[in-house]
């Protein structure tokens, strides 16, 4: 047998189906499809958004307040006579520029921090294991709100209230896959080679993680939307005229007894969607992670 | 029996130091979020102040001292029940809150129950027969449950039960306008209703309560259903069910054991919900302007009174974990398994 035939009789096990392929065997083209291609064009109609021919959305027109939705105005209008198509279109950008930003916050201090926690163990392990059950049993709303009253009700404050209960999740994850790679020998052969253990953690560890933090990432990003709107909906975080959905729906939220429900309504749909988008994706990623396993 | 009682007595121990660990965990963190994230002083003296004014203040809250001195005392209020007092309504925070905790524990009960009646029973089903049609419903339900935001869905059944069809009435509280609260004795109106002889007075303050339990009910079981139905479906499959089956026992003793392994999981997670919905019914408080305990901590919020919020941030998070340890000690109860790992 010549080397050459060995590589021909090889070539199709080495042949690795590509991460959408196998997503699309897992739950069909139609779904997989759908969900990425509703995703990106929720995301791509918000990237575009200033250039559409969109009326102003944080133009005030008082003399056309609260206008049922029209040919004109296909949302209808809201107290402040605001269009609210416009500012549903244009409050993706918001949404998900501060949800994606602080769940990543929270991915860049939760996975070093789960790797060394994994990769030490001991004392520090057992202490930043019990701080993030802590964490996680906390009202989050509640203890986002005390800390938004005394440090201020900043944007930046909310990122960071967000990215902080990000951190206990991607820990615990990124812990999970360490902990029985410790003593595998390639990692054992990493240490005895003389990489220090920072470079063991960040180089031949952490890689390994990848994969569930991937598909973890639009989860928490729908957790954090829902939480930022949360927020916004009691007037913190996000403050008027600058569009958020959550905001937008707080504003309309004391016309619903008399029938206006379109400031409301639009608002709520698009967070909706949005938010059963993201975790769709992230529930269909999940099937990456454990065939690999 | 001597060896189990005695792990089983390691075990309730080892909860308890978790416990313990766990409040000292919550205490240093709310302390750390008023003390260090920003000044608490500047929320007091106002938008017009002097040096003199903050050097007072600073030193009347005892903020020049170490942090440790700081948060012994700190601790030390807190075991004393001392929670501070609210600027708003100059009552002591404590106070406050024994006045309003009927109210969201009357929700965050009834809301749980609610969904624990269609979650559980549907979990069920659906994990035995997975793929079937029902199964397939119920998980889209359940689905929509997660995405969708309790305030906006508040907001809808506003809109379709009270503003388009009339069959509530308006969403303003505990108990119609036109109706007086029963006389308070647990504080839960239902029951207080129910003690007071008055059905007027139930009913008046059940049709109060549909939407807002409606409401929080669906949004919250959806993880319920999922556990219920996973576990359903795993305890079916395993071995010992199967040679039960094929031993010929009686169905009902077979559903009898499936129950006794699938309870332990469903009952963690009832204790997490409602754990979770004792500091998660703020918005909802909100949109039903329900007098409760998030909608107190949204009024303090407004007058920039953090201690109030503190408050109901510490009793959350200790309503939850003592939830929880209830649950765990219940299942140590059904599954031995549990109880004998101090072994």
């Amino acid at each position: 047998m010549t080397p050459g035939q060995v590589s021909v009789q090889l070539a199709p096990v080495l042949h690795r189906p590509s991460a959408y392929q196998r997503l699309v065997t897992a739950h069909g083209a139609l779904r997989v499809n759908l969900t990425l291609g509703l995703l990106l064009a929720v995301i791509a109609l918000g990237l575009i958004a200033p250039l559409l021919p969109l009326p102003n959305p944080i133009k005030p027109d008082p003399f056309n307040s609260l206008k049922p939705p029209s040919a004109e105005h296909w949302f209808g209008t809201d107290p402040n006579g605001f269009d609210v198509f416009s500012r549903t279109i244009h409050a993706i950008r918001t949404d998900f520029a501060l949800s994606i930003s602080s769940v990543l916050l929270g991915v860049l201090i939760g996975v070093p921090l789960g790797a060394i926690s994994g990769y030490l163990g001991g004392v520090i392990d057992n202490l930043i294991n019990r701080v993030s059950e802590v964490i996680q049993g906390f009202p989050q709303l509640l203890f986002g709100m005390a800390v938004l009253a005394v440090a201020g009700n900043t944007l930046v404050n909310v990122v960071l209230i967000t990215a902080f209960y990000n951190v206990p999740v991607y820990a615990k994850m990124v812990r999970s896959v360490v902990l029985p790679l410790r003593d595998v020998e390639f990692v054992q052969a990493a240490r005895l080679s003389g990489n220090s253990p920072l470079s063991v953690v960040f180089r031949h560890i952490i890689p390994n993680a990848l994969l569930p933090v991937v598909s973890q990432f639009p989860l928490s990003c729908a957790y954090a939307v829902q939480m930022i709107a949360g927020l916004s909906f009691i007037g913190l975080g996000v403050q008027i005229p600058i569009p958020e959905w959550g905001a937008m729906i707080q504003q309309g939220a004391n016309y619903v007894v008399f029938s206006k429900w379109w400031p409301s309504v639009f608002p709520g749909l698009a967070l909706v969607l949005s938010v059963s988008l993201l975790s769709s994706l992230s529930d269909q990623l999940k099937v990456l992670v454990t065939r690999r396993a | 029996m001597l060896a189990s009682a005695r792990s089983w007595g390691i075990y309730l121990l080892r909860r308890l130091v978790y416990l313990m660990v766990s409040l000292l965990g919550v205490s240093i963190i709310t302390f750390s979020a008023t003390r260090l994230l920003g000044n608490p002083v500047y929320l007091l003296v106002g938008t017009t102040y002097t040096k003199e004014m903050v050097e007072n203040m600073t030193r009347e809250l005892g903020l020049d001292r170490p942090v440790y001195e700081q948060y012994a005392r700190y601790m030390a209020n807190l075991l004393r029940g001392d929670l501070g007092q609210s600027r708003y309504t100059f009552n002591p925070v404590v106070v406050d809150i024994q006045r309003r905790l009927p109210a969201t524990l009357e929700l965050a009960t009834y809301s749980l129950l609610l969904g624990a009646l269609w979650a559980i029973p549907a979990g069920a089903l659906a994990g035995r027969y997975r793929g079937s049609l029902f199964a397939r419903l119920a998980d889209f339900i359940a689905r929509t449950g997660v995405s969708v935001p309790n305030f906006w869905l508040g907001l809808i059944l506003i809109f379709l039960l009270f503003a388009a069809f009339h069959l509530l009435p308006p969403p303003l509280g505990r108990i119609a306008a036109d109706a007086s609260p029963p006389p308070a004795i647990t504080g839960w109106y239902t029951i207080d209703s129910l003690l007071a002889g008055n059905l007027n007075t139930l009913w008046a303050s059940l049709k109060q309560l549909v939407m807002p339990a409606l409401t929080l009910a669906f949004t919250t079981s959806p993880s319920l259903f999922q556990i219920t139905r996973n576990t359903t479906e795993a305890v079916y499959s395993t071995d010992y069910m199967r040679t039960a089956k094929a031993f010929g026992l009686s169905p009902w003793t077979i559903t009898r054991y499936a129950l006794k392994n699938i309870l332990v999981p469903v009952l963690t997670m009832l204790a997490m919900t409602y754990g979770y919905l004792i500091g998660g019914t703020v918005l909802v408080e909100v949109v039903f302007a329900w007098p409760g305990l998030g909608l107190y901590a949204v009024d303090a919020m407004n007058h920039a009174d953090y201690e109030p919020i503190m408050g109901v941030v510490l009793l959350s998070a200790l309503f939850y974990i003592l939830v929880y340890l209830a649950a765990d000690i219940i299942n140590s109860m059904i599954d031995p398994r549990i109880r004998m790992e101090g072994i």
